[in-house]
């Protein structure tokens, strides 16, 4: 999936909401052995520059609450009233 | 003006910890130890990434043990940091629990005695020294690093009994006091005081931390939920006299100390009464505290540790303590 276009799809009113919620997501997974090395890195090196909410912030964001926890960001993103998100993560996690 | 010190526990993977880390940094936390125990993530390499990703933070294993790590790889470890993160990095180091220990079939030999020889050794061979030492624990035959150490490291002792805390005192840049109880570090911080008065030091000299069992949320039963897990273990662990000093009923420790054996969680948890919470944590929303800190304050500690499990929600705890405490004590 290319997470970096659906990241475009998100209204930049919504990305500060949209980066903490899928933050928490991440944190409290008890998925962790899930995690890519590399994903991480990335991860923090755009906290460490405060740029979690750039587009390759949220779009690595976006990546590891997918792999991690599917279902719960499934859910995060129908909340948060991005449907047409919902469905496409929804699509990948049903075929993976 | 009292400092604040965090702690993690490396179970969690290090791209976890270093999120908080870097999050604790922002948020105005000057010192972060990381938990040593062979049972979890390595303490160094999770240092090693808490260096690389930040910036400002005072650092160190908080605390490891001479049994388990030669004081000579203990520092080793500590200057290469050292290099990494110059003059960031301090070692926490201390007896170690007994049952850890003893899981490896390692033997806590002469506390006492080990603590200071494992701290002579320390500051020796980290200021460039080639080190012959004929301890009665620890004994080097010519021990010298092949790289030139930057030395002046500070040392902070781990410790809770009374001849410990006094050594701490007497020895230790900074003493590392496992309390959280205005009343236990009120009588940690006098055995310190005499240890530092031999010493020749003044209280000022030596950085006395609280290193708390800590949970904060704004909603208190979260608050309590989270810490009693910690509570009762830090309760099956405590000797009888600290548990009377309470007024905890000792019977209620050992129903506690059998069902942690037995992996009976929900009774070991369901057993920890609010009394066990008061006298082994800080505990509450913001606002209590806040006031529990004013009170430790008051025993003479110059830096306030918040501890595991900090709370229910480790990342909306650390903000808690960033935007509601610390600015508290900055006033």
């Amino acid at each position: 999936m290319d997470y970096r276009k659906l990241v475009e799809t998100i209204p930049v009113a919504k990305r500060e909401t949209v980066s903490n919620k899928l933050i928490d997501l991440i944190l409290s997974s008890k998925n962790d052995e899930k995690m890519p090395s590399q994903l991480a890195s990335t991860i923090l090196h755009h906290w460490q520059n405060d740029i979690l909410i750039s587009e390759s912030g949220l779009t690595a964001l976006l990546e590891a609450a997918a792999l991690l926890e599917p279902e719960k960001t499934i859910e995060a993103f129908t909340q948060l009233e991005l449907a047409g998100l919902a469905e496409q993560i929804k699509e990948v996690a049903t075929k993976t | 003006m009292v400092k604040f010190g965090i702690e993690f526990v490396p179970r969690e993977p290090y791209w976890k910890i270093i999120y908080y880390a870097i999050q604790a940094e922002r948020g105005g936390f000057s010192n972060l130890w990381i938990t040593d125990h062979f049972n979890d993530r390595n303490v160094y390499v999770t240092l090693t990434a808490t260096a690389i990703y930040t910036q400002k933070i005072t650092f160190g294993p908080g605390v490891t043990n001479p049994y388990l790590v030669n004081p000579v790889f203990t520092a080793q470890a500590i200057a290469t940091l050292n290099e990494l993160a110059p003059g960031r990095v301090v070692l926490g180091i201390g007896a170690g629990d007994k049952t850890t220990l003893e899981s490896v079939g390692v033997e806590m030999q002469k506390p006492l005695t080990a603590i200071p020889e494992a701290v002579d050794i320390f500051r020796k061979i980290t200021s460039g020294e080639n080190v012959v030492y004929k301890g009665e624990v620890f004994k080097t035959a010519g021990a010298k690093f092949l790289f030139k150490p930057k030395g002046g490291i500070p040392v902070y002792v781990g410790a809770q009994g009374p001849k410990m805390l006094e050594l701490a005192g007497k020895i230790g840049d900074g003493v590392l006091i496992n309390a959280s109880h205005p009343k236990d570090v009120e009588y940690a911080v006098n055995c310190v005081k005499e240890g530092v008065r031999q010493a020749g030091k003044k209280l000022p000299d030596v950085d006395v931390a609280a290193y708390t069992s800590f949970a904060v949320h704004e909603d208190l039963k979260k608050a309590t939920k989270a810490a009693v897990r910690v509570v009762s273990s830090i309760v099956a662990g405590s000797p009888s006299v600290l548990l009377e000093r309470h007024g905890i009923d000792v019977k209620k420790a050992e129903e506690i100390r059998e069902a942690l054996k037995a992996n009976d969680w929900g009774r070991a948890f369901g057993a920890v009464t609010p009394e066990m919470i008061e006298a082994f944590s800080v505990c509450g929303t913001p606002d209590t505290c806040v006031q529990r800190i004013e009170q430790l304050l008051k025993s003479g500690i110059s830096q306030f540790v918040v501890g595991s499990p900090i709370g229910p929600n480790v990342r909306e705890a650390i903000d808690l303590v960033s935007k509601k405490i610390i600015p508290h004590f900055k006033k």
